[in-house]
C-alpha cells in the first residue's frame, strides 16, 4: 500500500486522462468483434446454444451486480424480475395480432418494462434498508412469487409453464429467427447494448451515489442524498435489465416455467456473480462465462458437476472474495511494476502440482461415486481416458498416491510463491 | 437584527430515564465561529446529533435561518445548507479521494438522482473537486483509496467533504481529536481557511484550537450550557473554571 501508482495531477494531459480513461471504447469494440466472430469459430449448434445461454446469463448477472456489487444489496430472489419479464414476453408472443406487428428484437424491452414495474412495487418497501432486512424481504417476495406460479395459472401457466413461437413476430429486415444463429445475433446485440447501458449507469450521479450508499449510507445522507431513494433507483434499474434477460430467455427457449422464478435460479445468479467478482464491472461477465461452461461442458463429463461448482463457490468465498475478476486485477500492480516475469516460474511450480492434486481429488470423488452408485456388477469406469476396475485396489493406490504427492509438492512450493509475490509487488530494485 | 444562522430553544433529549440534554437555548449568528466545549460525557456529540437529525429530540426546536428542522431527515437538512463532520472519521473508504469529494458535490451542483448525466463528462464537477482537493492539500493523494490515507489526511478529507457542498453552516465534531501537535496546527489552519465567511460550530477538546479559532464559546456541562461568551469572558467565568476549565487548563500545562 505504500507505493503510489498515480497519474500526476499537475500535468493537465494526465489529469484529463485520469478522468476520462474509464470511458474508453477499446474493450467494447473487442467485445463486439468477439461476439460477431465466435459463431465462425464454434460453428456447431450446441456451441451456439451454449453461447446464447451464456450471454443471457451475462446480462442477468450484470443486472444482479448493480445491486450486490454496486449497491451493496444482497438479493435472494432476483430471479423473479427476470422471470416475470420473461413470462410477460411469452404472453406478448401469444397475443398474435400485437406480436405480428412487433419486430422480435424489440420484445426484450417489454420484458424489461415488466421487470422494472415489479421492481418498483417491491422496491418501494424493500429498499428502506440494506443488509439483513433487504435480504429477507427479497427472499420472502421471491418465494411468494414463485409460489404464485401454481396459483395464478393464467399468467404463469401452472406446472407446464407458458410456451410460444417467436417466429410469428413481424419479420425484422426479412429475418424470421427460425435458426439458432439468428437468435444468437439478436442476443449478442442485446448483450452489448445492455452491458454498455449498465456500465454507463455506473458512471452517472445516481450510479456513483449507489457506491457511496453501499460504503457509508450515513455519510451519503449528510451529503444530501436519501440512501433509500438511491437504493430504490438501483433496484428499479436492476429489475429492468433482469427483465431484459428474461425476455431474451423467452425468445431463446420459447418456454418459461416455475423454474425461472424459484430460489434455485436466484441462488445460481448470486453464485455466478460472486464467482466472477462483485468488485469490478466485468466480474459478472467472467462469472457468467465460467459458470455456463461448468454447467454445460462439465455436466457432459460428470454427473457431479454441481458438486464441483459448489466447491468452487465455497473456495471463492473463502480464499478469493474478489472472485475471478479480483484474482485477475490483483496482478495489475505487478504488471505496472514490470515484474510479472518473476511470477512465472513460481506459479508453474505451485499451480501445476495443485492442478494435478485437484484432478486427483476429483478422481477419488468420482471413484467413490462409481463404487457407491453404479449398477451392481458394473465395475468398469473410465476416467481421464483410462478404463479400469473401480473395485480393484491398484487404481485407488495410484489416485491416492498422485493426489498426495501433488498436494505435497504444492505445499512445499507455496512459500516460494508467496515470497515471489511479495517481491513482485515491491517497487524498486531487487529489494 | 437578522435571523441567526442556527437557533436552539428548549432542546432536550432523554435516553430512557437518563436526561442527556437538559434544555439548551443557544443562538449562533451568521459568519460566527462558535465552539462548544465541556468535559467528557457532557452531551456535546449528542447535541450535534440532535441538530443534524441523527437523533430526534425529546423536546424543543432547532431552527436554521429561521426554518424549523425538527422532523426532517438528515438529507433534507443537508439540502437546506447545514453540513457536518463526525467524531469518528466518516468517509467512503473504498472510493478514491477524488471521488469522495466529487460525491459531496453532486447534490449541490444539481445532479440529484439523474441517470442521464455522466459524472466524468462534467467539467464543473471535476474542477470543483480539484479545487476542494487543492484547498485541503490532498491533490497528490487524488487517486488513492481514501481508506489508505493517514489519520490526519482522512480528517482533512472529511472536512473537505463537509464543506464541498457549499453549505453555509458547517458543524465539525472534534476535528483534531487524536492528532499530534503539528497535525493539529495543520487542521486548525485548514479550518480557518475553509470556513471563511461561513458559520462554524465545532466541538473541540483542544483548548489551543478553541481559543485560536472561536469568536464565541459555549460551555456544556451535564446537558446544560453554563456559560456563553467571548473566549476571554468564558475563561474568566468562575463557574466555568470550577466546572471544567481549571482542570483542563492545568492538564494543558
Amino acid at each position: 500500500m505504500t507505493d503510489q501508482i498515480t497519474t500526476d495531477p499537475t500535468k493537465p494531459s494526465e489529469r484529463m486522462r485520469a478522468g476520462s480513461m474509464t470511458l474508453s471504447l477499446g474493450p467494447w469494440i473487442v467485445a463486439a468483434v468477439l461476439l460477431a466472430v465466435l459463431p465462425f469459430i464454434f460453428t456447431n449448434n450446441s456451441s451456439i446454444t451454449i453461447m446464447n445461454q451464456m450471454w443471457i446469463t451475462v446480462i442477468f448477472a450484470l443486472a444482479y451486480n448493480m445491486l450486490l456489487g454496486q449497491g451493496g444489496m444482497l438479493s435472494f430472489g432476483h430471479a423473479v424480475y427476470a422471470g416475470v419479464g420473461g413470462f410477460a414476453c411469452m404472453h406478448i408472443m401469444n397475443a398474435s395480432d400485437f406480436f405480428a406487428a412487433l419486430p422480435l428484437p424489440v420484445l426484450p424491452v417489454f420484458g424489461g418494462l415488466f421487470g422494472m414495474g415489479l421492481a418498483m412495487i417491491v422496491g418501494s418497501f424493500s429498499t428502506r434498508s440494506a443488509g439483513t432486512v433487504f435480504a429477507m424481504i427479497s427472499l420472502g417476495v421471491g418465494e411468494l412469487i414463485a409460489a404464485c406460479s401454481v396459483i395464478i395459472v393464467a399468467f404463469f401457466g401452472g406446472e407446464e409453464g407458458v410456451s410460444g413461437d417467436r417466429t410469428y413476430a413481424r419479420p425484422f429486415f426479412g429475418t424470421e429467427f427460425l435458426q439458432q444463429i439468428e437468435v444468437y445475433y439478436l442476443i449478442s446485440a442485446w448483450v452489448l447494448i445492455a452491458a454498455a447501458l449498465m456500465y454507463l449507469w455506473s458512471r452517472t450521479p445516481v450510479g456513483r451515489m449507489a457506491n457511496a450508499v453501499r460504503d457509508n449510507p450515513e455519510r451519503a445522507e449528510f451529503l444530501g442524498y436519501s440512501a433509500r431513494w438511491v437504493r430504490f433507483y438501483s433496484f428499479v434499474a436492476s429489475g429492468f435489465f433482469a427483465g431484459i434477460a428474461g425476455g431474451l430467455f423467452a425468445i431463446n427457449y420459447e418456454i418459461l416455467t416455475e423454474e425461472n422464478l424459484n430460489t434455485t435460479s436466484s441462488g445460481v445468479i448470486l453464485l455466478v456473480t460472486f464467482l466472477g467478482g462483485v468488485g469490478f464491472f466485468f466480474g459478472p461477465i467472467i462469472g457468467a462465462i465460467a459458470f455456463t461452461l461448468l454447467q454445460t461442458v462439465l455436466s457432459l463429463q460428470t454427473e457431479l458437476w454441481a458438486f464441483y461448482a459448489g466447491t468452487l463457490f465455497v473456495a471463492t468465498v473463502m480464499f478469493f472474495p474478489g472472485g475471478l475478476a479480483g484474482l485477475m486485477m490483483m496482478h495489475v500492480p505487478v504488471f505496472k511494476l514490470g515484474k510479472a516475469r518473476l511470477l512465472i516460474l513460481p506459479y508453474l511450480k505451485t499451480l501445476l502440482p495443485a492442478l494435478i492434486g485437484i484432478l486427483g481429488l476429483s478422481a477419488l470423488v468420482e471413484m467413490v461415486f462409481h463404487v457407491r452408485h453404479a449398477a451392481y456388477g458394473d465395475d468398469e469406469m473410465t476416467l481421464f481416458w483410462t478404463t479400469f476396475n473401480s473395485h480393484d485396489i491398484l487404481p485407488w493406490v495410484v489416485a491416492l498416491g498422485v493426489t498426495a504427492i501433488a498436494l505435497g509438492i504444492t505445499r512445499a512450493n507455496a512459500p516460494a510463491l508467496r515470497d515471489a509475490w511479495n517481491e513482485a509487488n515491491t517497487a524498486g530494485g531487487s529489494a | 437584527m437578522s435571523t441567526p444562522a442556527l437557533e436552539l430553544s428548549g432542546l432536550k433529549k432523554s435516553f430512557g430515564k437518563a436526561e442527556i440534554i437538559r434544555g439548551i437555548d443557544l443562538s449562533i449568528g451568521k459568519s460566527e465561529r462558535h465552539a462548544v466545549i465541556g468535559p467528557n460525557g457532557a452531551g456535546k456529540s449528542t447535541l450535534f446529533n440532535l441538530i443534524t437529525a441523527r437523533f430526534q429530540p425529546t423536546a424543543g426546536t432547532v431552527k436554521l435561518h429561521g426554518e424549523d428542522l425538527i422532523g426532517l431527515e438528515p438529507y433534507q437538512i443537508n439540502r437546506k445548507g447545514l453540513s457536518r463532520s463526525f467524531q469518528i472519521t466518516n468517509i467512503f473508504p473504498k472510493m478514491t479521494v477524488f471521488e469522495n469529494v466529487r460525491c459531496a458535490l453532486l447534490w449541490s451542483q444539481g445532479y440529484k438522482y439523474s441517470f442521464w448525466n455522466l459524472v466524468n463528462r462534467s467539467r464543473d464537477l471535476t474542477e470543483g473537486a480539484e479545487a476542494i482537493l487543492e484547498q485541503i492539500n490532498l491533490t497528490e493523494r487524488r487517486n488513492l483509496p481514501a481508506g489508505t490515507l493517514s489519520y490526519a489526511e482522512q480528517r482533512a478529507l472529511e472536512i473537505g467533504i463537509t464543506i464541498a457542498g457549499g453549505a453555509d453552516v458547517i458543524m465539525l465534531d472534534e476535528p483534531t481529536a487524536g492528532m499530534s501537535h503539528s497535525e493539529t496546527d495543520y487542521i486548525t489552519d485548514l479550518i480557518m481557511k475553509v470556513t471563511e465567511g461561513k458559520t462554524l460550530i465545532m466541538v473541540e477538546h483542544d483548548m489551543g484550537v478553541v481559543f485560536g479559532l472561536a469568536d464565541r464559546i459555549s460551555v456544556l456541562v451535564y446537558g446544560e450550557i453554563i456559560a456563553t461568551g467571548k473566549p476571554e469572558e468564558v475563561r474568566g467565568d468562575p463557574k466555568v473554571q470550577e466546572a471544567y476549565l481549571g482542570a483542563a487548563l492545568e492538564a494543558e500545562h
